[in-house]
């Protein structure tokens, strides 16, 4: 040994390094964060389904949020949780590096991975639904993502600190996929009513909905834009919080 | 200027306590470990081995007492602490997706070191996995796992090594294999804190044991001290079957009665 307490920077290089490989190697995680999405904007480009839905910009809006939502709050939560439970996070942790860049990379490397995965998300929505977006709105969209990718990984962390074991984790986080997909999208076609509907767009999905069809659209900045974008700054406080203050980093 | 680290104890763990809600786990422990020693922690299951280990670790937060490593307190200065220490977990797991090169590599940067491709594979080549490089860790067998992860725990050549019950599940051979490594570590000028339940390994391998039992540690001292110093106890002698061995001190000491 030579120095006193290990470079930080080498030890944050190494962890965004072998994140990235595990993120990369886990089939799951990409298929829920670009498959799935994808799927929905080919599927929505043939015939009238696409005005059915709402047209093109709450198509791509709709792929984008669904593709957030499944890969935070089952991709990562689920990952996390499994790691959690085998061990992998107690052995970091008795490597001299901070908990909170631990987290840290792993979040960061999932950011990212969803930024990517959006652009191809709007790339090959805009060509099959006949979109032409301006580069100020790719990177409008780039950032209701990080936003977007903010609210849902808050929600995965709230997720896997309140549960401890990764079944559980994987089991309510498929509900709770479920239910935020109803209320955010069923919920504001109005079937369920006004009430629902004033509801949905409250809700992380609706919000976020909301944020990326404006941008898709371009839309003049809204009441309605301001609530969405506090609305998911709420979440991502209060989750967050959740998150952290509860998050145990063994199972047993 | 001599680094302190080098003339004072390697570990110094003094009236330790820890706490989980209304259970004291380890109550009021302390030994210390010179440069070069192999100590064992010998105790039943619950005994509180682990816990004590978890606390030098920084995994748990002692409710009272300190532990220093080379004269670090391992709770006010973890991650110069952790620095100095190797740990191989009673169940050490690295992420699934990586090869074990790629474990290498992280752990070496996680410790400040930048290890060349080539390098690591020598170090694989030197502990028998150099054709597993690009094999998960899962896919080894046990002695292999283990033989990864105590070079793992090694890698930045740490004062001390902590091993959590290091030779559990293994065979004969593979235990006899983990002992060597054992000792050309002490060899190589480090000290290691072992936990087991084989007191032939303790007698084998270590230079002083300590038995806790219930968080309190009921004795220290060699093998050989230990047998000497409790031969005449009513309760050791009720047990042995013959000239009193090491199992019969530890039976006698911490009881008959299972443990799960």
């Amino acid at each position: 040994m030579t120095s006193v307490r290990p470079p930080l920077g080498l030890a944050m290089r190494s962890l965004l390094r072998a994140d990235s490989i595990v993120l990369l190697r886990n089939r799951v995680s990409a298929t829920l964060g670009i498959v799935l999405p994808i799927v929905l904007v080919v599927a929505t480009s043939f015939g009238k389904t696409q005005t059915r839905f709402g047209g093109a910009d709450l198509v791509i809006a709709l792929a984008l949020t669904i593709g957030l939502l499944t890969s935070c709050v089952l991709g990562y939560s689920l990952s996390l949780a499994h790691d959690r439970d085998i061990g992998v996070l107690q052995r970091l942790r008795v490597a001299p590096a901070p908990t909170w860049m631990i987290m840290t990379s792993r979040l960061c490397v999932q950011v990212v991975s969803n930024l990517i995965a959006s652009v191809i998300v709007v790339i090959v929505g805009s060509i099959l639904h006949g979109l032409t977006l301006t580069g100020g709105q790719y990177a409008l969209v780039l950032i209701v993502a990080v936003l977007g990718a903010a609210v849902f990984l808050a929600i995965g962390q709230a997720l896997v600190g309140l549960v401890q074991s990764a079944s559980a984790v994987n089991a309510i986080g498929r509900i709770l996929f479920i239910v935020l997909l109803l209320l955010g999208i069923v919920g504001g076609t109005g079937i369920l009513g006004d009430t629902v509907k004033s509801i949905s767009g409250w809700t992380p999905v609706g919000a976020l909905m909301t944020l990326f069809a404006d941008v898709l659209n371009q839309s003049a900045w809204s009441d309605q834009d301001t609530y969405a974008l506090l609305v998911s700054a709420g979440y991502i406080v209060v989750f967050a919080f959740i998150g952290i203050r509860w998050f145990r980093w063994d199972s047993r | 200027m001599s680094d302190p680290a080098q003339v004072q104890p390697v570990l110094e763990v003094e009236n330790l306590r820890v706490v989980y809600g209304a259970r004291v786990a380890v109550d009021e422990v302390s030994f210390r470990i010179e440069p070069g020693e192999i100590f064992g922690l010998l105790g039943p299951n619950g005994a509180g081995k682990t816990s004590t280990l978890s606390a030098i670790e920084g995994l748990v937060k002692p409710k009272s007492g300190r532990s220093l490593m080379g004269g670090i307190d391992t709770v006010k200065r973890p991650l110069e602490a952790k620095f100095r220490l190797g740990v191989q977990l009673q169940s050490s797991s690295f992420q699934p997706e990586l090869t074990i090169r790629q474990i290498a590599g992280l752990y070496a940067g996680l410790y400040g070191m930048r290890l060349s491709r080539e390098r690591i594979d020598a170090d694989l080549r030197a502990i028998g996995l150099d054709s597993e490089s690009g094999r998960r860790f899962k896919q080894l067998s046990g002695g292999q796992q283990q033989r990864m992860a105590l070079y793992i725990a090694a890698i930045h050549e740490p004062l001390l090594l902590l091993l959590d019950e290091p030779t559990a599940g293994l065979d004969p051979q593979s235990r006899r294999a983990l002992w060597q490594r054992i000792e050309l570590a002490r060899t190589a000028g480090r000290s290691v804190l072992l936990t087991t339940h084989s007191m032939e390994e303790a007698q084998a391998v270590c230079d002083r044991v300590a038995i806790i039992d219930h968080g309190r540690l009921l004795t220290v001292g060699t093998p050989s001290d230990l047998i000497a110093k409790h031969k005449d106890d009513p309760a050791v002698l009720a047990i042995a079957r013959g000239a009193v061995t090491l199992e019969d001190v530890f039976i006698g000491l911490t009881g008959s009665e299972i443990r799960d």
